[in-house]
């Protein structure tokens, strides 16, 4: 770099009482760092501090907020659609894991040990991740139709039309198989760094000695992998126990409320019950659940090092 | 590819034998069948759209169209105002991407390199909201953008833009790992903080600023849930939302057309990606390492 730039005046000027030389000294420090504050604290810590307040009152738009108590929190325990929703989020969590979780790890070694068009299988596993939500619904709506082609698949193998997506025992599933199909490659790029971080040199060895493949799949590859799939699996449970885009897009909750999760209720509460403030008071209970998720997870991760 | 394949779990002599080989063979089908799956329902919305109504409605559904009916991207632009919802969403994503480079960029410079007293709490402070997941205060969010007066208007996205603490980090990241003797150089030269930065930081910066162009447009086209909640009149309506809108809830529209609207907006993502993906790719990799 070897132009110094116009030169101004230096900036130490030791001239001025010891305090106010260190404020002149990081004048430009904080002026940088001013922007960022005023704005965190504007759009994310005061909605934050406005969402503990909030759920004490009730919103009203025209006529101004009164304070309720616990009103709010009284009506979130005796609403039965709450259980329903924490129910069908507990339930959209275990099958992502079920359906989804495993997948992008047993993608990620398959493709590591391709020995052409590895780059090809790459960008074919990742390209659905950059198709938009919006296009995603369309698309899948129509796949699921009951004559769309998966039906059309399934009927050249005798069996009889599934309507995946108003049928409520498959309306879950269907949202995560489409979600799964979306999502996996952009966690089996992540994977596959890792795989591909492995030295060589282990392999070989466990081959000296004797160790066949799936040894050394079970005793060297997972292993090497195993903080990152506990990182990956906790930042999942995180993302889908808010999950409620796909279920709102696809379905609006339905059939029968067998997609309404917990997020998808503070969006109701919200903004088709208009009550904002039972809405807030749910999202407060969610950060609480979330934060003490959390803590518990810090807990056994330290007992275990 | 070097010419010299490096081994991975398989070594040559264990594709000799031929257990080994049969599972590797069900490996690959696997993988096929995973290409497969993956290109299927994207290919199948491009044909579809070039497909006539009745064609789409056949069952069971037909690959290649019978005719190519290319008309169909002309009923397709002409059906909503798509070139208006593009203006917007481009819109958003510069607006989106200035605010972003310009206030995270001079936080984590300063954070970074010229570490004023206290600038652990400031970070810890900004850091913070990365625990707090977003939809627990989603509402309490969009109340705030009422009670600024900010609903409806392009500055309900650009203002909160610069409030993220994940690019935050990104460009932190980055800024700690240009040589710290290139700013102690400038600073000897007489650099002023300004200097240093614009002409410094920046030019090396290149490299992160693509990346954050990328997620932040990435997410400026995908976006429609938010955009759709805080812009109530059609013509502030960003693409994604408007599609939302307009497409996807629509009870009576041709599926075809349906089909090359999506399909027109697939395009523009799928190109950015296939142009820039060993870019991408590198960084997807990169942010989960760091985050």
């Amino acid at each position: 770099m070897g132009e110094p730039g116009t030169v101004l005046q230096p900036a130490l000027k030791n001239k001025s009482p010891k305090r106010r030389g260190l404020f002149k000294k990081h004048f430009w420090g904080y002026m940088f760092l001013l922007p960022a504050v005023v704005i965190f604290i504007l759009f994310l810590w005061v909605p934050i501090a406005k969402g503990a307040l909030y759920s004490f009152y009730e919103i009203d738009f025209v006529k101004g907020n009164t304070f309720v108590g616990l009103d709010n929190y009284i009506r979130v325990f005796h609403d039965p659609d709450v259980w329903t929703a924490v129910k069908n989020t507990l339930y959209y969590m275990l099958l992502t894991v079920l359906i989804g979780f495993w997948v992008p790890i047993v993608a990620s070694i398959a493709i590591s040990e391709l020995r052409k068009f590895q780059g090809f299988a790459r960008i074919a596993a990742y390209l659905p991740f950059v198709v938009p939500g919006v296009v995603l619904y369309g698309m899948w709506r129509w796949m699921y139709d009951p004559v769309g082609p998966i039906n059309g698949l399934l009927s050249s193998f005798g069996v009889d039309p599934v309507s995946f997506i108003s049928d409520s025992k498959w309306s879950m599933i269907a949202i995560v198989f489409m979600e799964t199909w979306q999502q996996f490659g952009s966690a089996m790029l992540i994977y596959l760094a890792g795989v591909l971080s492995i030295p060589r040199d282990w392999y070989e060895a466990a081959e000296i000695d004797g160790a066949g493949v799936w040894n050394r799949i079970r005793f060297i590859t997972l292993p090497s992998l195993r903080s990152l799939i506990i990182l990956m699996f906790i930042l999942q449970v995180i993302g889908t126990s808010q999950a409620y885009q796909s279920q709102l897009a696809l379905l609006d909750g339905g059939p029968n409320n067998a997609t309404l999760t917990y997020a998808l209720l503070i969006v109701k509460y919200a903004f088709t019950r208009l009550d904002y403030g039972t809405a807030t008071a749910l999202g407060m209970l969610m950060f609480i659940v979330l934060s003490l998720v959390g803590l518990i997870q810090y807990k056994l991760n330290k007992e275990e090092y | 590819m070097s010419k010299q394949h490096e081994r991975g779990i398989l070594s040559d002599s264990d594709l000799k034998k031929p257990l080994n080989r049969i599972v590797y063979g069900f490996m690959i089908l696997g993988i096929l069948v995973m290409i497969v799956t993956m290109l299927y329902p994207i290919l199948m919305t491009m044909f579809n759209g070039l497909k006539t109504n009745q064609e789409v409605n056949t069952f069971p559904p037909h690959f290649f169209p019978e005719t190519w009916n290319w008309s169909n991207f002309k009923e397709g632009w002409e059906y909503i105002d798509l070139p208006m919802f593009l203006k917007n969403t481009l819109l958003v994503f510069v607006g989106n991407l200035v605010m972003t480079i310009f206030v995270l960029g001079l936080a984590s410079f300063s954070i970074s390199r010229l570490r004023v007293p206290y600038h652990r709490a400031i970070y810890f402070f900004i850091l913070m909201t990365l625990f707090i997941p977003a939809s627990s205060y989603m509402i309490p969010n969009f109340v705030n953008l009422k009670d600024l007066g900010l609903l409806n208007t392009f500055w309900a996205f650009w203002l909160p833009a610069g409030a993220s603490a994940y690019y935050f980090l990104l460009m932190k990241n980055f800024f700690d790992g240009i040589h710290p003797e290139i700013f102690e150089a400038a600073r000897i030269d007489g650099a002023s903080e300004i200097n240093s930065y614009v002409r410094i930081a920046v030019p090396l910066s290149v490299p992160i600023f693509a990346t954050l162009a990328i997620f932040i447009f990435s997410s400026a086209w995908n976006d429609w849930f938010w955009p759709s909640l805080v812009l109530h009149s059609e013509e502030k309506y960003t693409l994604a939302t408007a599609i939302y809108k307009y497409v996807i809830s629509a009870r009576s529209m041709d599926n075809n057309i349906k089909f090359t609207i999506l399909f027109m907006v697939m395009v523009p993502p799928i190109l950015v990606f296939l142009v820039f993906q060993r870019f991408i790719m590198r960084s997807v990799s990169l942010s989960a390492v760091k985050g």
